[in-house]
C-alpha cells in the first residue's frame, strides 16, 4: 500500500535530474503567481504540450486529479456567479497548472531521488543547528510504520468484528492510539540502547 | 526527557505514521451513519498526546512525505501538487494547528477530557480553519468573507472529532497511565 505515484513506464521526463525538475518547478510556481495573464497562457501551452508529449500511462495518473478539477470547477462557478468568468478562469487555470506539474514530477521521479535533493537542499542548515540525520531517521521509522499500523488498525477490526458483528469504526482509535504510543516507546528504549542519547 | 531524544525521534516518527494511516483507513462511521475522515482528527490528537514541539514536528515530517509524493493524505492523495490546491491553508495549517492545541491542552487546568475538547476545538478548528480561510482566499483569489462562508459546513463534522479526540485522549489516559506526564 506504500506505492507512491511514481510512474515505472520511462517518459523523457524520467530523464531529467530531480533537482532541474524541481528548480522548474518552483520556478513556474512563482512565476504562475506573480505574473499576469499573458504568463498564464503561455505555462498552460508550455504544460499541455508537455503532458501531451508524454503519453497514455502518464495520462492515466493524471486521472488521479479528477477530484481537484472538480473542486477547480466550483472555484470558476463561483467566481462566475459572484463576479467574473475571467477572474474565475484565471485563479482555476493557474491552480491547475501548478497541481499538474507537481504531479508530472511526482510521477516521473523515484522518491529516493526526491529525498536525495531535500537532503542536499538541507545541508547547508546544519551549520544552524538542524538535525538532518535525526530528521532522516524519524522520516524512515515513519515510512516503516505506516505499514505496521495499518496491520494493526485491521486485527483491531477483525477482532471487533468477531466480537460484535460490526466494524469497530471510531471506537479503534484509541486502542490504536495506545499501541502506537507504547510501540514508540520501546522503539525510543531500542533507539537509544543504540545511539546513546 | 530531552526534547531530542531516541524516545522524541520515535515519538515523532510513529505518530506521523499514525496519522498517514488515519488517511487510509477507508473511513469511521459514526453512530448516526456519518462517514468522517479521521486525519484532522490525528492533527488534534498529536497536540493532545505529544505537546506543542513535537506535535509541530509529527505534522512537518508528515506534510514532507506528502510533498516528495507519498500519497499520504486521505483520498490517497499526495504530491508536491497538493500544494497547490485550494486546501492547501488547511494543510499548512496542520503543524501550526497541533502546535496551538498541545499549548492549550498543556496550559489548562481541568479534567483531562475538558482540556483535550477545548484543546482540540481551539488548536484544531480555530487554527486550522484560520490557515485554511487565508489560503483560500489566497489561493482562489476570494475575500476573506467569502472563503470562510465556503468552509462553514465542515465545523459541525470537525466539532464532532473534537469530541472523539476529548475521548480517545480520556481513554488513552486511564490504558497508559504513566502517560500522564507527557501530557502535563
Amino acid at each position: 500500500m506504500m506505492r507512491s505515484f511514481y510512474l515505472e513506464e520511462q517518459t523523457w521526463l524520467h530523464g531529467l535530474p530531480a533537482w532541474i525538475k524541481l528548480l522548474v518547478l518552483s520556478a513556474t510556481g512563482t512565476i504562475l503567481f506573480a505574473g499576469n495573464g499573458h504568463v498564464l497562457a503561455t505555462v498552460a501551452t508550455a504544460v499541455a504540450v508537455a503532458v501531451a508529449t508524454l503519453g497514455a500511462a502518464t495520462w492515466r495518473t493524471l486521472r488521479s486529479l479528477r477530484g481537484l478539477a472538480l473542486v477547480l470547477g466550483l472555484i470558476l462557478l463561483f467566481h462566475g456567479i459572484t463576479d467574473s468568468w475571467v477572474i474565475g478562469l484565471d485563479a482555476a487555470a493557474r491552480l491547475g497548472c501548478l497541481a499538474v506539474l507537481g504531479m508530472l514530477l511526482t510521477l516521473s521521479t523515484p522518491f529516493g531521488e526526491l529525498l536525495a535533493v531535500v537532503e542536499a537542499a538541507l545541508r547547508p542548515l546544519r551549520v544552524f543547528g538542524l538535525p538532518t540525520e535525526r530528521a532522516a531517521l524519524a522520516f524512515g521509522l515513519m515510512l516503516r510504520f505506516i505499514e505496521i499500523f495499518f496491520l494493526r488498525w485491521q486485527q483491531l477490526d477483525e477482532a471487533c468484528r468477531a466480537r460484535s458483528g460490526r466494524r469497530g469504526g471510531f471506537r479503534l482509535l484509541a486502542p490504536l492510539a495506545i499501541q502506537v504510543l507504547a510501540t514508540a516507546e520501546r522503539v525510543g528504549d531500542a533507539l537509544s540502547a543504540r545511539l546513546g542519547r | 526527557m530531552r526534547p531530542t531524544s531516541s524516545h522524541s525521534i520515535a515519538l515523532i516518527a510513529l505518530f506521523a505514521a499514525l496519522i498517514a494511516v488515519l488517511g487510509v483507513v477507508p473511513r469511521l462511521d459514526l453512530p448516526l451513519g456519518v462517514p468522517i475522515t479521521a486525519q484532522s482528527l490525528g492533527v488534534m490528537l498529536a497536540g493532545c498526546l505529544l505537546g506543542p514541539r513535537r506535535a509541530f514536528l509529527v505534522l512537518v515530517l508528515f506534510l514532507t512525505g506528502v510533498a516528495l509524493g507519498l500519497p499520504l493524505l486521505s483520498g490517497g492523495r499526495g504530491g508536491i501538487g497538493v500544494f497547490a490546491a485550494p486546501s492547501v491553508g488547511f494543510l499548512l495549517g496542520f503543524p501550526l494547528g497541533a502546535a496551538a492545541t498541545g499549548a492549550v491542552m498543556r496550559a489548562l487546568p481541568g479534567p483531562i477530557w475538558l482540556r483535550a475538547f477545548v484543546a482540540s476545538a481551539l488548536g484544531g478548528i480555530g487554527v486550522v480553519y484560520l490557515c485554511g480561510i487565508a489560503g483560500l482566499a489566497v489561493v482562489a483569489q476570494m475575500t476573506l468573507g467569502h472563503a470562510a462562508l465556503g468552509v462553514l459546513i465542515f465545523i459541525p463534522g470537525d466539532l464532532v472529532k473534537c469530541v472523539l479526540s476529548a475521548l480517545v485522549v480520556r481513554t488513552v489516559a486511564r490504558g497508559l497511565p504513566q502517560w500522564e506526564r507527557h501530557l502535563g
